[in-house]
């Protein structure tokens, strides 16, 4: 069976220049993907290319076993979107927007209603059904689009920005509602900015960065590629002197150590190592008022994959071995 | 590790809900027909469009054939004798000098100099929709939202196309048929007979309005393809639409004289350039131009 996503070497410019420049990745299906990338990384065009909305100017894509630039029809016939702007015509209500797209789907005019009553009823929007979208808060537009997205029971999922505008509520709402769909076995392909989200949510990781790929895989493995061994935190009332500092560096699988606020971080080569380190603190009558394991979350991959890319632009030679490197494919 | 849910991928095919389209002469007139009806049910509900769109018309209908054509019916009856005495315009208004001096100016002024701004319904009507229909699209960003639908772009631009053409021809051939009973009704009086239609009034509004809306129409499309808003698209429109309204109404006059078989090739004419202007459009309506300049 096909991957749900599969690109080559993707590639689409602009009169204002490159958005996407030879994008390769595959996602299996039932994953969720969350494409990360500061404004302009080139997410949104991606989705677009992914959808056949645009047309690739090199490369190749193929969602679902489809090339989106020739069979553009079959792709969107499987996907659903979410666009940032929810997209909603406000001189329509909820129902009538809801049936216009049930209805360019393929829905026989029976079999929409019925689909519409049961998506407004899912996202909570039964009793705004005949209301006039104007006027409707944020969090209410997104989900009237999501379910707008999930008429036609897609089988990927394409949601730009889900939670942008919502207030915390409305954005707890959204991920669970996601989380939902995920949980379904929907291949899901999130762009966003908003790392909390997609820590929660994403199997994989890409990260775009000026339209290059400059990270992909499951966040796990990208960690691991980043960094040796397992961050510990030591709490210890009041920063680690410099001697307790080299003492830490001392104990056998310490590959880091260093002062914080109120203790030490440190970095080691695996769990088992930290009852050593306050073994050897408490002989040194050192008081340990706790201790504790911290794996890195996607936000820290992230930033960590942002942090190298800034420092290594100076030389795009680097920044291309570190895409290298980092691509969760090639783990 | 804390990163990401740990799911299996799933490999059961899920089939989406709602058939592929049924094409009749390879377009899918299911999908043309609801983008129609969407943006019909959604212009009526708009102010802004549709208070020009009655206005207009209730004008060019109403308060014109029965304020002009009264003071026409009560002037003197030489006045239009000395209006067409150059031999040019002796013989191109035949139909109307043949008539008893106190019918002249009224039929003048009603059947001749009035019916040509008829013209001005299918050009406002069409531009005005199409605005909405291709910039309106843009401004309200639902555009985006059509672009990710399932449906081939011919089929998107035939939609479009078609929800302004249609009801303009039906808001103009309604308003000509309003036209017909009150001009009747204003010159009844002084003809005691029914003077309108005549053969190439009749030609005009069946045959030549309509080509005179789509060439609106194909030429707003184009402005619109540009323009990010409706105002932007009115504006950039208005500029193209209306030399081309002054132009209709003051050469339908003249085209009203005409033998038949002229105005019928006047209107020939006027569709093959919409037809043109309107398939050069359609070469040039891709999602991806869309998407790009939305």
């Amino acid at each position: 069976m096909s991957a749900a996503i599969e690109t080559e070497d993707l590639t689409r410019s602009f009169a204002s220049g490159v958005a996407v420049d030879r994008v390769s990745l595959r996602l299996e299906r039932g994953r969720v993907l969350a494409l990360l990338g500061p404004n302009g990384a080139g997410k949104t065009t991606t989705v677009r290319l992914l959808n056949g909305v645009l047309r690739a100017d090199a490369g190749r894509a193929r969602v679902l076993g489809f090339d989106p630039t020739t069979e553009g029809d079959e792709v969107r016939r499987r996907t659903g979107v979410l666009t940032e702007g929810a997209g909603l015509d406000d001189r329509l209500t909820t129902r009538e927007n809801l049936e216009f797209t049930a209805r360019l789907r393929g829905l026989g005019r029976r079999q929409a209603r019925s689909r519409v009553d049961e998506m407004l009823e899912r996202f909570g929007m039964a009793e705004r059904a005949d209301d006039l979208t104007q006027g409707f808060s944020t969090g209410q537009r997104k989900r009237v689009a999501l379910a707008r997205a999930l008429l036609h029971d897609p089988e990927v999922l394409f949601l730009d920005e889900p939670t942008s505008g919502l207030d915390p509520a409305g954005t707890r709402d959204v991920i669970e509602l996601i989380q939902g769909l995920a949980s379904e076995g929907r291949t899901i392909v999130l762009a966003t900015h908003f790392l909390g989200e997609a820590g929660r949510l994403a199997d994989e990781m890409a990260v775009l960065h000026r339209g290059r790929l400059r990270a992909f895989g499951p966040p796990g493995v990208l960690a691991k590629g980043i960094w040796d061994g397992v961050a510990a935190h030591l709490e210890l009332g009041a920063p680690a002197e410099p001697d307790t500092v080299a003492a830490l560096g001392a104990v056998p699988g310490v590959l880091e150590a260093q002062a914080a606020p109120d203790g030490a971080r440190l970095r080691v080569r695996d769990r088992d190592v930290v009852p050593r380190v306050v073994a050897a603190l408490v002989g040194r009558e050192i008081p340990v008022y706790g201790a504790s394991t911290h794996a890195p979350t996607l936000e820290d991959v992230y930033f960590e994959i942002e942090r190298r890319i800034l420092a290594e632009t100076g030389d795009t030679s680097l920044i291309d071995g570190f895409s290298d490197r980092y691509r969760g494919l090639d783990a | 590790m804390s990163t990401g849910p740990d799911r299996e991928p799933v490999r059961e095919r899920r089939t989406p809900l709602g058939h592929g389209p049924t094409r009749v002469l390879g377009v899918d007139w299911e999908a043309v027909r609801t983008v129609m009806r969407k943006d019909v049910t959604a212009v009526r509900r708009s102010k802004p469009i549709v208070l020009p769109m009655l206005l207009v018309p209730l004008v060019l209908i109403l308060a014109l054939p029965v304020s002009v054509g009264l003071m026409a019916a009560n002037a003197p009856t030489d006045a239009v004798a000395g209006a067409l005495s150059s031999p040019m315009l002796r013989t191109l208004a035949e139909p109307i000098l043949e008539l008893p001096e106190r019918e002249r100016l009224v039929v003048l002024v009603l059947g001749y100099l009035l019916s040509p701004l008829l013209l001005v319904i299918p050009l406002m009507v069409s531009a005005v929709l199409a605005a909405d229909a291709f910039a309106g699209e843009k401004e309200r960003r639902t555009l985006e939202t059509l672009l990710h639908l399932p449906v081939p772009d011919r089929d998107l631009f035939l939609a479009k196309v078609l929800g302004a053409f249609l009801p303009a021809v039906v808001i103009t051939w309604a308003s000509s048929l309003g036209y017909l009973v009150v001009a009747n009704a204003v010159a009844w009086p002084t003809l005691g007979r029914l003077f309108l239609p005549f053969a190439q009034w009749t030609v005009m509004i069946v045959w030549v309005a309509p080509a005179v809306g789509l060439l609106a129409l194909g030429l707003l499309v184009i402005v619109s393809s540009r323009a990010r808003t409706t105002q932007e698209a009115n504006q950039l429109g208005g500029a193209v639409i209306l030399p081309l309204i002054f132009l209709a109404a003051a050469q339908a006059s003249a085209l009203l004289l005409a033998p038949v078989p002229a105005v019928l090739a006047t209107g020939g004419l006027t569709w093959l350039f919409a037809v043109a202007l309107v398939a050069l459009s359609a070469r040039r309506f891709t999602r991806d131009r869309m998407a790009t300049t939305a």
